[in-house]
C-alpha cells in the first residue's frame, strides 16, 4: 500500500544517471565508427584501384574515386592464359592440403584427446603445436633441398601440399584435440553399448559432434595454404604456379601495374569469401559445441 | 528488512508476433520478515519474476516496491538485495573466509568487523571448521552453505534464494531444509525462495506462491494449497503423489448430489456445502479430485479397486489401483501387503472431495 | 536372456572404488544398487557394461564370461545419468541406433521404434532433436534406446533422479509395468532410497569402500537393516540415532539414553538377545515414523518433549522435539501445526526399536 507521490525524488536522480550513461554510449559508438572506417579503407582503396587506369594509380596525390572506370582491367589480367591456371593450381594445393590436414589432424587429435597416455601425452601434443611457432624462414632453404631430392621435386602440386602440412597439421591436430576433448565421451560409450564398433562410433557420433569445429579448422588451413607466398615463390616456377606468385608479375618495365594487381587480388578473394559465406553458419556453431544437457 | 510488493508486474520478451509473455499481471506482497516461496514447473515465469525483483531484468510494465521505495528502475546494486545462486557462484581462488567477507570488503567495512561478522555467520551455518579452505575442495553441501553465508552476511532489504538446493542429495537437502528454517526463525529476514520442488517450498515457506504459464495461480500456506487448491493445476502440482482426478457426472438424489465417475464404477459423495455450491454453479460434467492420502483402506469403503502396483517406500506405501478405465493412487501404511490383482476398498471423507469446473478447471466452493 | 553373475569384482584408481563385489541378478530380476553419490555405483555399472576394465574379478552373462568382451559385443544396454543422447540425431534415430548397429531391416526397425515410442508416449516427438524436448522426454528417449536393444542385461544409471516429482512418479510406475525390463536381468543404480524400495525386487546397499553392505528385499532392508549405515541410508527423515545403555528397572530390562532422561522398555522379542550381551552400551535406532505425538497425553510409556521445529511437508509433517538432552525426529500428521517451544507428549513403538553394536554398528537383533 504505497502512495504514488513517494516516487518523484528518486526519479530525478535516476534521470541524470541515465543521461551520463547515454553520453558514454555515444562516445563508444563514435569510436566504433572510426575504427570501422580505419579497417574498411584498405579494402575500399583496393577495389577502386582495380578500376583505375594505370596512369591514375601513379598520381602523387591519390584519387579516392576513379576518374574513369576501366572494368577491362579484369579481362586484362587473363591476357596471359596461365594466370587463370595459377588460380586453379592454388585451389588444388589448398584443398588437397586441407583435406589431408583434416584427416590426419582429426585422427591424431582424437588419439590425444581420448588416449592421452598411449598417444604420448600432453608434452608431445604441445611439441607438435610448437612446430607451428618457429619462423618459416628458418626452414625455407633446408626444405628446398629436402624436396629437391624427392622423386617429385619442388616444382609440383605434391611438394606444396606436403610442405604446407608442416604448418597446418600441428594446428589441425591441436584444435581437433581440443574439440574432441569437449565432445562428451559418454555419447561414444552409449554408441558402443548400442553395438557400434569404436571406429563406427567415431564416424557416426563423435565426428558429427565436432563437425562445426572441424569446418572452422578447415577454413583456417585452407586460407593459410591459399595465401602462402614465401615457400611458393621459392619452390614452384614452371610446371606449377600459385596465384600468389603471379601477382608481382603485373609490371610494365619498372612500373608496377597496381590496377592489374588489385584486379587479380580481387578475383583471388572470391573463393575464400564465398567459402566463408557458405560455411559461416557452421563456423559460429564451432565456438559453442552442441551438447544436450539434462 | 523490507516489505516487498509487486504490482501488476508484466514481463514480455521480444515484440510483435514473436513476443513471449513470461510474467502476466503479477501481484504479490511479501510481508517484512516473511518467507515466501515461488513455486512452479520450469518455464512458468518464476525465474523472470525473481530476476525482476533483483533488478537483473527490466520490468515491461507494473512496479516493484521495497517498503515505500519504488525500485523498478534501480540498478541491482542500488536495490540492496542479497542473492544466493543455484550454482553457488563462489570465488574459487578465495578461501571460505574471504568469500564470506567479500560483500563487506566491497562496502569498506573494517577488517576487524569483517572477521567478526564472518565468524558469526560461519557459526550459524556450521562452517567454522572450513573457513580456511578453498571452495573447490568442499562438498556440494558445504559450498551451498558458504554461498548462503555470503548472501546472509550483509543486511539487505530482501534475500533471494534461487533453487539453492537443487544440486544437493536428498539427505543433505533434508538437513539444509531444517537449517534454513531455523535460520529464518532466528534472523527474521524477508526471504523469497524460488524452487520447482514442492517439498522445499512447503517445508520452508510461510506462504507459497504457485506459478504456471506466466500466471500466479494461488498464494497460500500448505493447508490452503492442499485442501482448497484454486484450480486443477494447483491440485495436480502440489502433493506427492499427485491428486487423483476423475471426470464425473452429477446425479441428484433428493437434496444431496452424487458424482458418478464416467469411465468406472465409482461414485463420490459430497458434503452439503459442496453440493450446494455445485448446484449454484450448474453444469453436467465436472472434474473431481481426491488426494491419495485422503483415501483410506477400509473393507466397508465405497470405492472398490484392483491393485496394480504396491510400492513399498519404507515410511509409507503407494497403492496404484484401477477400477475399469479409471486409475488412481492411494497412500497407505507400509504394513499393507496387498499385492497386484488383489481387490481393495477405500473410504473417504466427503469433505476431502474437490470439485472443479471441467472447462475452466477452477475449484467450485 | 541370461542371469548376471558378478564375482570378486575390484576396481580402483588411487584408492579402491569397487572392492571385492559379488552378487547375482537372476533373469527377470530388478536389482537396485542404492548408496550416496560418489560411492562407486556408476563405476559398477561401467564395469558391467565394459566401459571400464576391472582390476580383478569376473562378470558372467548366463553361461558366457564377458569380463574381457568389448562393450559393443556384450549385449548390454545402459542408460546414462546424463542421458547421452546424440544431439545431432532425431529422437527416432536415437532410438533406432542399436537396431542400425545390428543391421535390422528397415521395416522391422520402423515397427520396433514406433512400438517402443508409443509405449513410452514419445511417438509424437520422433522427428524432433534432443535439444527440443523436455527432461522427462529425453529420459524416455534414452530409455527407448535401451529398450529396443533387446539386450541380455539392462543397466540403468539414476534414470529418474533429476526429474520433477510428478514425472518421477509416472516413470516409476512405468518401470514397474514395462515387461521388457521385467524379462531380463536389470541393475538399477540410484541414491534415492525411495526409488530403491519402490522398484527393487532386491536391493544392494553400497557403503564406503565400495562394498555391498547388505543385499535383500526392500522390506527386509528397511525393517531389518544389518547395520546402522543401512538404517541411516534408508528412510527420510533419517532414523534417530541415540547413544544408549541397557539397565534394570524394577526387574525389567530397559534401555536408556546415555545423556538426558530418555528411556524405553525393551520389547519382549528383543529381551533374549540383549540379556546375553557382554556390553551394556549400544546404539539405539528409532525410526521417525514409530514416534508420534499423543493427542491428549499421559500414556504409560510416553515421553514429554518440547517442539524445536515443525515442518509440514506434503503428505506428512516432521517434528524435531527436544526430550531433555536428546533430540528426536517424529513423523506427524501434516495438518496439525506445532509451534516452536510447544509441549508435546510422544509415544514410541518400542517393539520397533533397532539395537546396534556401539562400535561396529552391526544390528544386534537381526544379525543374531
Amino acid at each position: 500500500m504505497v502512495a504514488s507521490d513517494a516516487l518523484s525524488p528518486p526519479k530525478a536522480v535516476e534521470v541524470t544517471l541515465a543521461d551520463r550513461w547515454r553520453y558514454v554510449r555515444y562516445l563508444f559508438i563514435a569510436f566504433l565508427a572510426l575504427w570501422l572506417l580505419f579497417t574498411l579503407f584498405p579494402l575500399y582503396f583496393m577495389a577502386i584501384t582495380a578500376f583505375k587506369s594505370a596512369a591514375e594509380t601513379n598520381l602523387t596525390i591519390p584519387t579516392f574515386w576513379p576518374r574513369e572506370w576501366f572494368p577491362s582491367n579484369f579481362a586484362g589480367v587473363f591476357a596471359e592464359p596461365t594466370n587463370f591456371d595459377a588460380l586453379i593450381d592454388s585451389f588444388i594445393i589448398a584443398s588437397c592440403n586441407t583435406m589431408l590436414a583434416l584427416v590426419l589432424g582429426s585422427l591424431a587429435g582424437y588419439a590425444f584427446a581420448r588416449f592421452p597416455r598411449q598417444a604420448g601425452g600432453e608434452n608431445l601434443a604441445f611439441w607438435i603445436l610448437s612446430n607451428r611457432m618457429f619462423p618459416p624462414v628458418a626452414i625455407l632453404v633446408p626444405m628446398f633441398f629436402l624436396f629437391d631430392n624427392t622423386p617429385w621435386g619442388t616444382d609440383s602440386h605434391l611438394s606444396l601440399i606436403i610442405l604446407y602440412l608442416v604448418f597446418n597439421l600441428p594446428l589441425a591436430t591441436w584444435l581437433m584435440m581440443v574439440f574432441f576433448r569437449e565432445a562428451p565421451r559418454e555419447l561414444e560409450e552409449a554408441a558402443y553399448l548400442d553395438g557400434w564398433t569404436p571406429f563406427k562410433a567415431f564416424i557416426k557420433v563423435t565426428l558429427p559432434l565436432v563437425l562445426p569445429g572441424m569446418i572452422s579448422v578447415a577454413m583456417l588451413c585452407w586460407i593459410f595454404a591459399w595465401n602462402e607466398y614465401l615457400f611458393a615463390n621459392l619452390f614452384v616456377g614452371t610446371a606449377v604456379r600459385t596465384y600468389t606468385i603471379v601477382i608481382p608479375t603485373f609490371t610494365h618495365g619498372s612500373q608496377t601495374l597496381w590496377n592489374l594487381q588489385m584486379a587479380f587480388s580481387l578475383i583471388a578473394m572470391i573463393p575464400p569469401v564465398t567459402l566463408f559465406i557458405l560455411l559461416r553458419r557452421y563456423m559460429v556453431r564451432g565456438l559453442s559445441l552442441g551438447v544436450v544437457k539434462g | 528488512m523490507a516489505h516487498v510488493a509487486l504490482k501488476n508486474v508484466n514481463k514480455i520478451y521480444g515484440s510483435g508476433t514473436r513476443a513471449v509473455h513470461a510474467v502476466q499481471d503479477l501481484n504479490l506482497d511479501v510481508e517484512s520478515g516473511e518467507f515466501v516461496a515461488l513455486l512452479g514447473p520450469s518455464g512458468c515465469g518464476k525465474t523472470s519474476t525473481l530476476r525482476m525483483i533483483v533488478g537483473l531484468e527490466s520490468i515491461s510494465s507494473g512496479d516493484i516496491f521495497f517498503d515505500d521505495r519504488r525500485v523498478s528502475d534501480l540498478e541491482p546494486q542500488d536495490r540492496n538485495v542479497a542473492m544466493a545462486f543455484e550454482t553457488y557462484a563462489l570465488y574459487p581462488n578465495f578461501t571460505v573466509w574471504e568469500n564470506l567477507a567479500f560483500p563487506l570488503e566491497v562496502r569498506g567495512v573494517s577488517e576487524v568487523e569483517q572477521r567478526q561478522r564472518a565468524n558469526e555467520i560461519a557459526e550459524l551455518l556450521h562452517i567454522t571448521p572450513i573457513l580456511d579452505q578453498y571452495p573447490p575442495n568442499l562438498s556440494g553441501g558445504q559450498q551451498q552453505r558458504v554461498s548462503l553465508g555470503r548472501a546472509l552476511i550483509r543486511d539487505p532489504s530482501v534475500f533471494i534464494l534461487d533453487e539453492v538446493m537443487s544440486h544437493l542429495d536428498a539427505h543433505l537437502k533434508f538437513q539444509m531444509l531444517f537449517d534454513l528454517k531455523r535460520l529464518h526463525r532466528d534472523l527474521k529476514r524477508t526471504m523469497v525462495y524460488v524452487t520447482h520442488d514442492q517439498v522445499e517450498a512447503l517445508a520452508l515457506a510461510d506462504r507459497v506462491a504457485v506459478m504456471s504459464n506466466a500466471v500466479l495461480q494461488q498464494v497460500g500456506d500448505r493447508n490452503t494449497l492442499y485442501n482448497r487448491p484454486a484450480n486443477v493445476f494447483v491440485a495436480d502440482f502440489i502433493g506427492e503423489p499427485p491428486t487423483n482426478f476423475f471426470t464425473v457426472e452429477p446425479a441428484q438424489n433428493g437434496d444431496s448430489i452424487k458424482m458418478i465417475v464416467t469411465n468406472a464404477d465409482l461414485t463420490f459423495a459430497l458434503t452439503e456445502q459442496t453440493a450446494a455450491a455445485v448446484k449454484v454453479h450448474g453444469g453436467n460434467r465436472f472434474t473431481v479430485g481426491i488426494r491419495p492420502q485422503n483415501l483410506h483402506l477400509d473393507d466397508k469403503g465405497d470405492l472398490q479397486a484392483e491393485v496394480l502396483i504396491n510400492e513399498y517406500l519404507g515410511e509409507r506405501s503407494i497403492l496404484s489401483v484401477a477400477n475399469s478405465q479409471a486409475k488412481f493412487r492411494a497412500l497407505v501404511s507400509p504394513d499393507v501387503t496387498a499385492g497386484p490383482h488383489s481387490s481393495v476398498r477405500f473410504s473417504y471423507d466427503p469433505a476431502d472431495v474437490l470439485v472443479f469446473d471441467e472447462k475452466t478447471e477452477a475449484l467450485i466452493v | 536372456m541370461a542371469r548376471l553373475v558378478v564375482e570378486g569384482l575390484c576396481k580402483g584408481w588411487d584408492f579402491p572404488v569397487i572392492d571385492d563385489l559379488s552378487f547375482t541378478v537372476e533373469e527377470g530380476e530388478f536389482f537396485v544398487v542404492v548408496g550416496p553419490s560418489g560411492i562407486g555405483k556408476t563405476t559398477l555399472l561401467r564395469l558391467i557394461a565394459g566401459l571400464e576394465t576391472p582390476d580383478r574379478g569376473r562378470i558372467d552373462a548366463g553361461a558366457r564370461e564377458i569380463t574381457k568382451v568389448p562393450p559393443y559385443r556384450r549385449r548390454v544396454a545402459m542408460t546414462f545419468e546424463s542421458y547421452a543422447l546424440y544431439s545431432h540425431l532425431s529422437v527416432y534415430e536415437n532410438i533406432a541406433s542399436p537396431l542400425r548397429a545390428r543391421k535390422v531391416d528397415r521395416a522391422t526397425r520402423d515397427r520396433q521404434v514406433h512400438d517402443v515410442a508409443q509405449l513410452l508416449r514419445i511417438d509424437h516427438l520422433l522427428s524432433r532433436k534432443p535439444g527440443e524436448i523436455s527432461g522427462g522426454q529425453k529420459q524416455r528417449t534414452a530409455l527407448g534406446r535401451t529398450l529396443v536393444a533387446d539386450p541380455d542385461i539392462f543397466l540403468l544409471d539414476e534414470p529418474i533422479s533429476h526429474l520433477d516429482a510428478k514425472i518421477r512418479h509416472e516413470l516409476r510406475s512405468q518401470f514397474h509395468t514395462l515387461e521388457d525390463l521385467r524379462r531380463v536381468a536389470t541393475v538399477y543404480v540410484t541414491h534415492d532410497y525411495a526409488e530403491a524400495l519402490s522398484l527393487g525386487d532386491r536391493i544392494g546397499v553400497m557403503g564406503n569402500g565400495g562394498k555391498l553392505v547388505q543385499i535383500g528385499q526392500p522390506r527386509d532392508l528397511f525393517e531389518r537393516p544389518a547395520t546402522l549405515t543401512v538404517a541411516e541410508h534408508l528412510g527420510q527423515p533419517t532414523i534417530n540415532v541415540i547413544a544408549a545403555e541397557l539397565a534394570e528397572d524394577e526387574g525389567n530390562l530397559i534401555v536408556r539414553a546415555r545423556e538426558g532422561n530418555l528411556r524405553f522398555k525393551v520389547a519382549d522379542r528383543h529381551k533374549q538377545v540383549l540379556k546375553d550381551l557382554k556390553t551394556r552400551e549400544l546404539t539405539l535406532g528409532l525410526r521417525p515414523q514409530h514416534v508420534r505425538p499423543l493427542e491428549n497425553g499421559g500414556a504409560a510409556t510416553s515421553i514429554a518433549a518440547n517442539v524445536d521445529i515443525f515442518e509440514p511437508l506434503g503428505s506428512m509433517g516432521i517434528m524435531i522435539a527436544d526430550t531433555g538432552g536428546v533430540r528426536i525426529t517424529a513423523l506427524t500428521h501434516p495438518e496439525k501445526h506445532y509451534g516452536s517451544g510447544e509441549q508435546v507428549t510422544l509415544a514410541v513403538e518400542e517393539d520397533r526399536l533397532h539395537y546396534f553394536d556401539a562400535e561396529t554398528g552391526r544390528n544386534l537383533i537381526e544379525a543374531g
